[in-house]
């Protein structure tokens, strides 16, 4: 069985919002309902300052900590490595939300940020929350893996489009985008990037380019010392850095 | 069957629906049916009308003020069952006049709690089902779940069997001894639930627990000595000798000394702990910990420190004051200002620090809405109705000693 990964390059990273807009327009979400962001950084100071940036989609941890606070075992850890929410469980407490150091985490039932609430201007039939004029087909549409336009009152987040990666063959090492056999079982973003900046694969299969890629260019994780082990890695390199901190940092004047 | 017609062992009706509600009693059902149909109504309106986008809850402020007051509701009421439990399961016989109203308070107060809670949750009724099927056993909130859940239960039978006159049987006392023992995990579990969480420093710690159950055995003795002064206005102990139908020291001694005394203990033991928590989130370097620094910020810090907790000590403090039924009311009701206060500031400020959202998100600010605050006289006018009702049917009063005295005369 594979343990599906992946490798962000931030030194091939432009920072263009590609990868937001492509797992928008693939998974439906709402304005503002990110799950895969560019987070940007000031670092330094004039004249030596500059802006940096970081994609973040889920960790998919190997030791999630937001399925051990999941009360009901929506929250769930498969066999391929990726943590799915099951909206038929979920009851909405957001104690996941809490729980995951990365804030990859969206109840979306909550006040738009942005005018009009597109919710409202595309109203919700079937136990939707809303119903986006372009969607995915309804057949891919997954509830026990949170995919597709979800319903009211449950918590959403990345899935490493689950639709797409499980319908994988067997014993892949990579799902290149570049190879078309391999392309429509490759997540949206990892499609998407220009730069090429993205790579998925086995974690586990000795052969994968995202195992060789960790190993030869130092590949590191986010908030290591949480515990949590993601499966998403980054690769510095010389030019780029991972950032020092979750948020703001004021500074004590 | 009719309802009013049943009696318990020595011949009392089980409802006492034969007398009429004492005005206190009145009052409170009315002021408490008034506030939480005005809630209740205002929050089903908006939750039909905008979903949970009537709160100002995010996803950056996953949590917001329905479960500060759910922490209000469940914290107080575990530390009635101590309270209550300082009678049943460790004989203090100084407690016994207040031990069967501590009982039913803390099951109003759960009732409360939960109410709120299920107007919180996406999918309320689902939880039934779900988290009896997942032993999810690695969950802190399984098990504040299924702590509180069980709670609720020996909670009413230990009711039914103080209400029927079973104070003396063994059950009672077994069953009280367990019940004790839950009315303590369930509150630290409840800690753990927000304790355990390292990725949210500012929550993040062992003695969590012991500060909700702290706390919530300190707004338990405000609750009660804000009911029990409730019961003397009159300032005379003849108004105590009625109420309880015994001519007995002891209960002055309770009202006068041990209760104010016991407030005035605890809210030290408050404080401390409270210092600490402060002191350690101001001086550390560490992510996430400078949300103190912003809580400073906060009116709910100032109401929670100044009023809560400073001004209530600083009126129990001498023999003179506390023994005045005027400022126990006082302090007790400044103390459950403050708690209030600061179950929510305690909320905000493990989230004020964003989660990964780059360098151009700022600290999360969170104000409740109109809907959420109309939670505070849903939960408060259904915790008000049924202390009503219950002082009225129930003869709250009621305690282990079997003799009655006549009524004396006044």
């Amino acid at each position: 069985m594979a343990r599906w990964g992946m490798v962000i390059d931030l030194e091939k990273c432009t920072g263009c919002q590609a990868c937001t807009t492509a797992c928008q327009m693939e998974n439906n979400r709402l304005p503002g309902e990110n799950w895969q962001d560019v987070l940007f950084y000031n670092e330094g100071e004039y004249p030596s300052g500059k802006l940096t940036w970081l994609p973040r989609p889920c960790m998919h941890c190997e030791n999630p900590s937001c399925v051990a606070v999941c009360p009901t075992k929506a929250t769930y850890k498969t066999e391929d490595g990726a943590v799915l929410i099951n909206w038929e469980r979920c009851i909405g407490c957001k104690y996941c939300m809490i729980a995951c150091p990365y804030g990859v985490r969206f109840y979306a039932e909550e006040k738009q940020k942005t005018q009009p609430d597109i919710r409202k201007v595309y109203p919700g039939d079937s136990g939707k929350m809303w119903n986006p004029p372009y969607r995915m087909p309804e057949h891919k549409r997954n509830l026990k893996w949170g995919v597709g336009v979800q319903p009211k009152g449950v918590v959403s987040k990345c899935n490493f489009c689950y639709h797409r990666i499980s319908q994988a063959p067997k014993g892949t090492p990579d799902l290149d985008p570049n190879d078309p056999k391999l392309r429509d079982f490759t997540p949206a973003c990892v499609v998407t990037c220009a730069p090429t900046a993205r790579y998925f694969g086995d974690l586990d299969n000795p052969k994968s380019k995202v195992r060789q890629l960790i190993a030869e260019k130092r590949g590191v994780r986010l908030q290591d010392q949480t515990g949590n082990r993601p499966q998403v890695y980054y690769l510095a390199g010389e030019a780029a850095t991972i950032p020092e901190t979750r948020s703001v940092r004021r500074k004590q004047s | 069957m009719n309802i009013a017609t049943l009696t318990t062992r020595s011949g009392l009706p089980l409802l006492d629906f034969n007398s009429r509600p004492d005005p206190t009693s009145a009052f409170m059902m009315l002021a408490g049916a008034i506030a939480g149909g005005i809630g209740l109504a205002a929050v089903f309106i908006n939750l039909f009308l905008d979903g949970h986008a009537a709160f100002n809850t995010s996803s950056d402020m996953a949590w917001g003020a329905p479960i500060a007051y759910y922490l209000f509701f469940l914290l107080t009421s575990s530390g009635l069952t101590i309270i209550a439990s300082l009678d049943t399961v460790f004989g203090l016989r100084t407690f016994y006049p207040i031990a069967k109203r501590c009982v039913w308070l803390a099951i109003i107060t759960l009732v409360a709690g939960f109410t709120i809670l299920a107007l919180e949750l996406g999918h309320p009724f689902r939880m039934l089902w779900a988290m009896p099927t997942a032993l999810q056993i690695y969950s802190p909130m399984w098990w504040m779940g299924a702590l509180y859940s069980i709670d609720l239960v020996l909670l009413c039978v230990k009711f039914y069997l103080l209400h029927t006159e079973n104070w003396n049987s063994r059950l009672t006392h077994h069953l009280s001894i367990v019940s004790f023992v839950v009315c303590i995990l369930a509150p630290g579990t409840l800690g753990l639930v927000f304790g355990m969480m390292a990725m949210r420093p500012a929550w993040y710690s062992p003695v969590m627990p012991m500060y909700f159950i702290l706390t919530g055995f300190m707004s338990a003795v405000a609750f009660v000595v804000f009911f029990t002064s409730l019961l003397r206005r009159e300032n005379s102990a003849a108004a105590v000798v009625r109420e309880h139908r015994r001519a007995d020291e002891q209960l002055l001694h309770l009202y006068d000394m041990v209760l104010p005394r016991l407030f005035f203990v605890t809210l030290l033991a408050v404080i401390a702990m409270r210092v600490g928590q402060i002191i350690t989130g101001l001086w550390s370097n560490y992510e996430g910990m400078e949300a103190h620094w912003k809580a400073l910020e906060s009116p709910l810090f100032h109401i929670e420190i100044w009023a809560g907790f400073i001004l209530p000590a600083a009126l129990m403090s001498t023999n003179a004051l506390r023994a005045n039924p005027k400022m126990q009311l006082l302090a007790s009701v400044l103390f459950m200002v403050g708690i209030f206060s600061a179950r929510l500031e305690l909320l905000i400020v493990g989230q004020q620090v964003p989660l990964f959202k780059g360098y151009w998100a700022d600290y999360v600010e969170y104000t409740p809405s109109f809907t959420e605050w109309m939670l505070v006289p849903a939960g408060f006018g259904i915790f008000l109705f049924l202390y009503g009702a219950g002082n009225w049917l129930l003869r709250l009063s009621e305690s282990r000693v079997p003799e009655r005295l006549p009524e004396p005369a006044h």
